[in-house]
């Protein structure tokens, strides 16, 4: 394990990442003690610049905290995020190692599925369900899962395909172990470190996935989240400026954060590419 | 504060711009601009119509276009008084059942047939009956149509209908030509995609997701008009692209909701643009706050008063709208016919609000709320966005316990017409006159299970015999009396929210002249406009 | 590859593909009638008010007033014979509207693609290159800006900087039809509204391509053939291009028709930036206006784009990559 945490900590674009990602964190738990009551909750004059009126970040259209709603946003941003991966990790993971394992007609058929979702455009698919299922925080996390397992599938399917012929692999079917332990023992610890390394890529996208949606007015009304702030801000982005540039800015610190990360996990987890690093 | 400024100037512009609105090109000569003939007007079109043919469709953008193409009998002034546009004079028999339209003599269609009386009577008796139902009540009532002479239109009804010529206007009923509609499907017809009216301009070309372009039209029957060489009407869907567009001068006018209020304070600080919200008299849009009477708390008048009083009409209408409208009053708009100013709101007052949920038996709860409620937000824009949060809020500060659901145009239109809510955003027009756009909202035997009906469930006998004796009452003075009672009662038991009385910003290049003249403002032909170098 | 084989194996590929793309229409068909509220209410409520003669007229009009199963059998049988229906809301037939919006939503995709893949791959290559360098650092900077940064707002900056500030490059549209223009002069006008939505569309596909390509180039350069190449003595830009580059393009090429759709879900958003009259938006309108018809035809439209680009790209496969079988 420090082993690991040696590796990561040696790439300094994954320890930024870490910092930013644990701070999101901190001011997604301490939004309630940074800013009490309510972020919807009219607090000044509308339309305050930045600093004027005791507002760090300055206010909206009705008057709401700009910085409250980006604290109390990270909370939802974050959840999306996460909540959403983890649906489409259960669902990648799950079907990628049946047809990876399984292969012949189980492979078939899994893979025509895959396909057969990827050959909808996603996006389009994503604003369809959400539209369809109405806009919540529920439908938001379903439908970018929905969307976001295909890769998953192909990934773990690759890996279990080149796993099952190795020989710790047929050894254990030879010793006569049952397949769904060989999957879970044997082979999926294996494999997980590319699905940990898209994971944090997946709950960036997510992340972004859940803007677009805002943006395009299919965010959940009653959750204050970065995608809803630019959402209301970006008609009004040549007034108020802020109102679009700092849960934008949020946008982006997070998304990044999370994909420097995920570049430290899979430098530090794959020693291969670790060796190469080193020769440079 | 300079907000507040801005405003102020802003209402004062509105209010002048107002005054010299019938301003005709002969006015404009007066103050020493000559109408120059020539130039295109680039305009938005915004959202894109379906089609362009007023009657097979309604929505405003259609009707915009729309009355550039195809004209009515008549145009509103600010104060709802009739103007001539294909019908030159018209009498009205005493007991108000003869109504007799003189044509004017020259019209042609864009495809070169004369118009006649017939062509009148068609679109009255067939077209518009079949395609404009909130008309087929009073069309119902018409109990002969003839054609005394080819120029001459002779309309009898079976009781007198006071509000009767109000529906000649080109947005209600539209004139079509009959050769082209008799006998087909009014819906598919060929000339609903290549709609051929009587007006100043003919459709030309509609690059779908583009640009609707048209010309003059040059058999125009009035003489020497229109001075403008076209109009293109570009279509941007995107808010801040359509504030970019006439700030650049990419177009010299906009309309209706193409700029969101919050846009128009920096537009107006412009030296080269005009902002002015008059021309919406005709239709006097009010928006409300709709309240479904059959969700439990919502029956009891008390509750409905308390948040009526929540609302601080004033903040709405200088934050939200930025100074776009007046607070309203009560159900019928302060530029419609027979409005009541003594029949007035319980002003904002958040403490009473509380007592008197406190009376109706709605004790704070847990977290100080005492019921919860729901509110479908309308899918058709930032304002409507604004309006939905502001309400949560404002009733959440009285113990009302508010979400709010988002959904879309659809979903929102059947989930109203099905009375699948608990409240929800409205704006609707008035038409000039309580009985052809208030009454709809209010009366039981509207309470249907379609949009723009009185989806909320109110009933009320009284409310309902004062509404019948406005409509049937031969004279404006038996009317008035009718609906000032009616004024005073509905504000009494407030079964809507009534918010803002919604003035639309129409902004226009300088250059661009004679543009808002009527009642019905932007919706007028537009023979007069012109482009000064 | 055996070129006898080919044959076969397109056919196979075409079989696969049409079962597909009939399975599409079956689920769009289903899906899109799960939604809540009807087309008819919908022109009921934009009309102003509507009664139940109205409703009734307009369901009929629509067919809506027929069992399901009914309706599904026309769609599948018209779908066949390339017929896609009729737009009652906008009076056109869908195949129409689709083929008028078609163009712009191709150029757009196609340029921002272009884009996406020679820059990204460049570099992507110049990154690999030159690994662990301060051009390297700057690139992977870079790209994962790009890739960070949500689309519509990368979008709504060029706006603010180029329109806005700048006044270089106009902000709205494909062309502007007021200045009435033909010819060189007209593909001009248009190549200048392209620049700002393809940038934005192209600018985050970029950043997923250099980085791909960065990282597949990495690690073919450690495999044992680049090495014995390099043993050998085969000079350095040779094993760039000859080994390195083109084992690296394979997984580009593969993300590449993955990303189709996506690059076609993307346009929905820029094209509602930028005012651009392509399907995306289309689609979008549609959307919101519940007008199924021209819904079903949009997915339809792109799934079978999506899967003639996928075809396009095994079979680019199999020629890039002669060890790779082409089977079903």
């Amino acid at each position: 394990m420090s082993a690991f945490l040696r590796r990561f900590a040696r790439n300094r674009g994954a320890v930024v990442g870490a910092v930013l990602l644990v701070l999101v964190i901190g001011m997604a738990l301490f939004a309630p003690l940074l800013f009490p009551g309510s972020p919807w909750d009219m607090a000044g004059a509308p339309f305050q610049p930045p600093g004027e009126d005791g507002m760090l970040l300055g206010t909206d259209s009705l008057g709401r905290d700009v910085a409250a709603g980006i604290a109390y946003g990270a909370q939802v941003s974050l959840i999306v995020g996460a909540v959403s991966t983890a649906v489409a990790l259960l669902i990648g993971v799950a079907l990628g190692a049946v047809a990876g394992y399984l292969g012949g007609w189980a492979d078939d058929a899994i893979m025509r599925f895959t396909e057969f979702f990827q050959t909808i455009p996603s996006f389009v698919l994503a604003i369809l369900l959400v539209a369809i299922f109405t806009p919540s925080i529920a439908s938001i996390i379903v439908a970018i899962a929905v969307v976001s397992w295909p890769p998953v599938t192909r990934v773990v399917r690759a890996e279990f395909l080149s796993l099952r012929n190795r020989e710790f692999v047929q050894a254990a079917e030879v010793l006569g172990k049952r397949p769904l332990a060989i999957v879970l023992t044997d082979i999926l610890p294996n494999a997980l470190s590319p699905i940990i390394v898209l994971a944090s890529l997946m709950t960036a996208t997510a992340i972004l996935l859940e803007s677009s949606l805002s943006f395009l007015g299919l965010g959940d009304p009653n959750m204050m989240s970065w995608g809803f702030l630019i959402g209301s801000g970006r008609s009004v982005i040549r007034l108020a400026w802020w109102m679009s540039v700092f849960p934008g800015l949020a946008i982006f610190l997070t998304v990044l954060a999370l994909n420097l990360v995920g570049e430290g996990l899979s430098d530090a987890l794959n020693p291969r590419l670790r060796k190469r690093g080193a020769a440079h | 504060m300079e907000l507040t400024r801005r405003n102020l100037l802003g209402a004062t512009l509105g209010a002048t711009a107002a005054a010299p609105v019938l301003m005709s090109a002969g006015a404009a000569l007066a103050q020493g601009v000559t109408p120059r003939r020539g130039g295109m007007l680039t305009t938005i079109l915004n959202p894109e119509p379906p089609v362009l043919q007023i009657g097979v469709n309604n929505q405003t953008p259609t009707l915009i276009a729309g009355t550039k193409i195809t004209q009515g009998l008549l145009q509103f002034t600010p104060k709802l008084e009739p103007l001539p546009q294909l019908a030159k004079s018209w009498t009205v028999s005493p007991d108000g059942l003869e109504y007799v339209f003189k044509l004017e003599e020259n019209v042609t269609w864009h495809d070169g047939k004369p118009f006649t009386a017939d062509d009148v009577v068609f679109s009255v008796m067939q077209f518009n009956r079949e395609v404009a139902p909130r008309l087929r009540g009073v069309l119902a009532g018409i109990a002969e149509a003839t054609t005394p002479d080819p120029h001459t239109a002779r309309f009898v009804l079976k009781q007198p209908f006071e509000p009767f010529l109000l529906c000649f206007d080109a947005t209600a009923m539209p004139i079509v030509a009959k050769h082209l509609f008799e006998g087909q499907n009014f819906r598919t017809a060929p000339a609903v995609q290549h709609p051929v009216g009587t007006g100043p301009f003919r459709f030309v070309e509609w690059q779908r997701g583009n640009f609707v372009r048209m010309e003059r039209y040059e058999g125009y029957w009035k003489p020497g008009k229109p001075y403008l060489d076209g109009i293109l009407w570009r279509i941007v869907p995107d808010g801040q692209s359509r504030r970019l567009a006439i700030e650049s001068g990419q177009v010299v006018m906009t309309t209706a909701t193409d700029i969101e209020p919050f846009d128009i304070p920096a537009l107006r600080a412009k030296p080269n643009l005009a902002v002015t919200t008059a021309g919406w008299e005709y239709f006097s849009p009010l928006f409300w706050y709709d309240l479904n009477q059959r969700v439990g708390p919502l029956a009891d008048k008390r509750v409905r008063q308390a948040m009526s009083m929540a609302l601080d009409r004033n903040f709405i209408v200088q934050r939200l709208w930025f100074g776009l409208g007046r607070p309203a009053t009560g159900p019928i708009a302060s530029t419609t016919r027979f409005y009541d100013a003594t029949a007035k709101l319980p002003p904002f007052d958040v403490a009473k609000a509380k007592k008197l949920l406190d009376e109706a038996g709605h004790k704070p709860g847990a977290g100080g709320m005492r019921f919860a409620l729901k509110h479908l937000i309308p899918p058709y824009g930032e304002i409507w966005n604004r309006m939905s949060e502001y309400f949560r809020q404002a009733m959440r500060q009285i113990g009302i316990d508010v979400t709010l659901e988002s959904t879309d145009a659809g979903t929102w239109a059947s989930r109203v017409a099905n009375w699948d809510y608990e409240t929800t955003a409205n704006v609707l027009y008035q038409f000039g006159d309580p009985t052809l756009g208030v009454e709809r909202s209010y009366v039981t035997s509207n309470i249907q299970k379609i949009t723009f009906t009185n989806t909320a469930g109110y009933s009320n006998p009284r409310v309902d015999e004062l509404f019948q004796a406005g409509r049937t009452a031969a004279t404006a003075a038996e009317r008035q009396k009718a609906f000032s009672e009616v004024q005073h009662l509905l504000v009494e038991e407030v079964p809507l929210l009534w918010v803002v009385e919604v003035a639309y910003p129409t902004v226009t290049d300088k250059k661009l002249r004679n543009v808002i003249q009527t009642g019905t403002g932007v919706h007028a032909s537009f023979d007069d406009v012109f482009l000064a170098s | 590859m055996d070129a006898s084989r080919l044959p076969g194996f397109l056919l196979r590929r075409l079989l696969k593909s049409a079962l597909v793309i009939v399975a599409i229409a079956i689920c769009n068909f289903l899906l899109i009638h799960a939604a809540p509220g009807d087309p008819a209410s919908v022109i009921a409520g934009q009309s102003g008010s509507a009664d139940p003669q109205f409703m009734e007229q307009l369901r009929h009009q629509f067919g809506l007033d027929r069992p399901l199963h009914v309706q599904l059998g026309i769609y599948l049988r018209d779908v066949l014979t390339l017929d896609l229906g009729f737009s009652h809301r906008q009076q056109m037939p869908v195949a129409t509207l689709i083929l008028d919006r078609l163009p712009a939503t191709l150029l757009l995709t196609g340029a921002a693609f272009l884009l996406a893949v020679s820059g990204g791959v460049a570099l992507g290559a110049l990154a690999a290159r030159r690994a662990g360098t301060w051009a390297d650092s700057a690139i992977t900077a870079l790209a994962l800006t790009f890739y960070a940064t949500p689309l519509f707002w990368v979008g709504l900056m060029l706006v603010l900087l180029f329109s806005v500030q700048l006044e270089w490059l106009p902000s709205f549209g494909m062309s502007d039809p007021g200045l009435d223009l033909h010819g060189p002069a007209l593909w001009w006008d248009v190549a200048q509204h392209l620049v700002l939505p393809a940038l934005t569309l192209g600018l985050f596909y970029l950043a997923v391509y250099a980085r791909l390509t960065r990282a597949t180039m990495l690690e073919v350069a450690d495999q044992d053939f680049v090495k014995t190449a390099r043993a050998k003595g085969v000079p350095e830009g040779r094993i760039l291009r000859a080994h390195i580059l083109r084992n690296a393009l394979l997984p580009v090429i593969t993300f590449a028709g993955i990303q189709a759709g996506q690059l076609i879900g993307g346009s929905i958003l820029v094209e509602t930036v930028f005012a651009w009259p392509g399907i995306g938006r289309l689609a979008f309108d549609a959307l919101l206006a519940r007008d199924y018809a021209v819904l079903l035809g949009v997915f339809f439209c792109t799934s079978v784009m999506v899967i003639v680009l996928n075809l396009a790209t095994d079979l680019l496969y199999a020629v890039v990559d002669p060890r790779v079988e082409v089977t079903g």
